[in-house]
């Protein structure tokens, strides 16, 4: 059985059918340096047809454009972010985000720190870690184009969080995942299982140090752009029997998480967290964990 | 310090920045918020409102700390909407480009703006601006302009593919 079709039949016993699917690019409006209706008009008048994503405050599709969304004076001047729609969802699920301590565990390229700078309206503070140095650059040029000023970045594996010494009121989780094949048409020829199952392995690894710096009651956002159950469903499986966290119901675009993964029953409060197939998005988890009162415990 | 005052009076522009929140780190200046400032962890890579960087004598200012300038009293031209592109795209700017001077002189700094008051980089005056009548003639050397945030990924990215 070739990989495609590995994964493929995995799709159909999840309960979604296989479609190559065309995405919809999308930006988002980045609130603190303009507002919605000056830079739609803007851009309209440039010959740009948007539309309105109707599960987003601040996002839009973009229907028609003759040129790169990412080479208009709109763009340059930080009005908007080009941000893919469903990627647009995690920041927004934290409980008013301003004033407060959000840490941005995996950061690079940036459109979700913008876009929690955004709905902070640039107060309290963020700490952005990036492990890869190069893409320190990618992060660093998007906050100073969108104008971020409560923000610091760090070229900093987020497993090593808590040499930081600090404790957040909010955590955001977009975790390094084996991506999907919507967004990378050549997926199914280099991804094997084996390659879930690390990654799956290094999120949890990541997920443990993260609601180690979590203040209690605090929320954590755990995100990926895997389709892949061993990243999501099962990894929050995994924290809610060995981590001091619970699920926190979310309304959101997306259905309801897997509570039964390959005959294996999950926690039920999974169905609260949110799987997106491919549609007019790419493919996309997302869970908004609370965290209960710190045992302490090293788990991994 | 210093280097950044001086870069600012260039534009015959003053600007009052609190130096306690101003962090030096390497070569380059950020001026942090407080509330930043207190939180933050030491060796940041970057950090709150990014101001410049010196390389040897010369100081290269961000598009945050132009903005900033922009916003006080300080040496500016306006362009038409078809200038404020081409100045994006790394050209000089013609005089017939510009809607709304000063008395700049020849070798003055100032800030380019476009017709809605957006900071789109800065240059230096090739001609005394009003003393000249050719509408054809080159009034401002680009130095520096937002295309530039275009211009670093490209260079950045050509840089990894040669180290690759």
């Amino acid at each position: 059985m070739s990989s495609k079709q590995f994964f493929i039949k995995r799709y159909k016993k999840l309960g979604w059918e296989y479609k190559q699917v065309q995405l919809t690019q999308a930006i988002r409006v980045n609130t603190i340096n303009s507002n919605l209706d000056t830079v739609v008009s803007r851009l309209t008048s440039l010959g740009i047809e948007l539309e309105k994503i109707s599960f987003l405050n601040d996002g839009f599709w973009v229907k028609k454009s003759k040129f790169s969304l990412g080479a208009t004076a709109e763009y340059l001047l930080g009005l908007y972010s080009i941000q893919e729609a469903a990627a647009q969802i995690p920041a927004t699920l934290f409980t008013n985000q301003k004033g407060k301590t959000i840490l941005d565990a995996c950061a690079s390229p940036g459109g979700k720190t913008v876009q929690l700078a955004n709905l902070m309206n640039n107060t309290g503070v963020i700490i952005a870690l990036e492990i890869k140095e190069r893409k320190m650059f990618a992060l660093t040029n998007h906050l100073e184009r969108c104008r971020v000023t409560n923000t610091a970045a760090y070229n900093m594996d987020a497993k090593e969080v808590t040499k930081l010494d600090m404790k957040f009121d909010c955590v955001l989780l977009d975790m390094p995942c084996s991506g999907n094949p919507i967004t990378d048409k050549n997926w199914f020829n280099k991804r094997t299982i084996d390659d879930v199952h690390i990654n799956a392995r290094r999120q949890r690894q990541i997920l443990n140090q993260a609601v180690k710096v979590t203040n209690n009651g605090g929320e954590i956002v755990y995100a990926t752009c895997s389709m892949e159950p061993e990243e999501n469903e099962q990894n929050i499986d995994w924290a809610l029997g060995r981590l001091p966290v619970k699920v926190e119901p979310i309304k959101c675009y997306g259905e309801k998480g897997l509570t039964n993964v390959f005959d294996k029953q999950l926690n039920t409060s999974i169905k609260d967290c949110k799987r997106v197939w491919p549609d007019q998005t790419q493919g996309f988890f997302v869970c908004k964990l609370k965290k209960q009162e710190d045992k302490n415990e090293d788990i991994i | 310090m210093k280097i950044l005052y001086d870069f600012v009076a260039q534009f015959n522009a003053k600007l009052q920045l609190d130096e306690i929140q101003i962090v030096k780190n390497r070569n380059r200046f950020y001026l942090l918020p407080k509330h930043l400032k207190q939180h933050a962890p030491k060796g940041f890579f970057y950090a709150g409102t990014y101001l410049g960087a010196v390389k040897g004598r010369s100081f290269f200012p961000s598009f945050l700390l132009l903005q900033m300038i922009a916003q006080q009293k300080a040496n500016k031209l306006i362009v038409d909407k078809k200038t404020s592109w081409l100045f994006i795209c790394g050209r000089d700017i013609f005089k017939k480009g510009i809607i709304k001077d000063s008395n700049l002189k020849k070798d003055d700094y100032t800030l380019i703006l476009n017709d809605r008051n957006e900071c789109l980089g800065f240059g230096k005056m090739l001609i005394n601006l009003r003393a000249e009548i050719d509408l054809n003639k080159i009034a401002v050397k680009n130095i520096l302009d937002i295309g530039d945030f275009l211009r670093r990924e490209k260079k950045k990215q050509k840089n990894s593919i040669i180290k690759n």
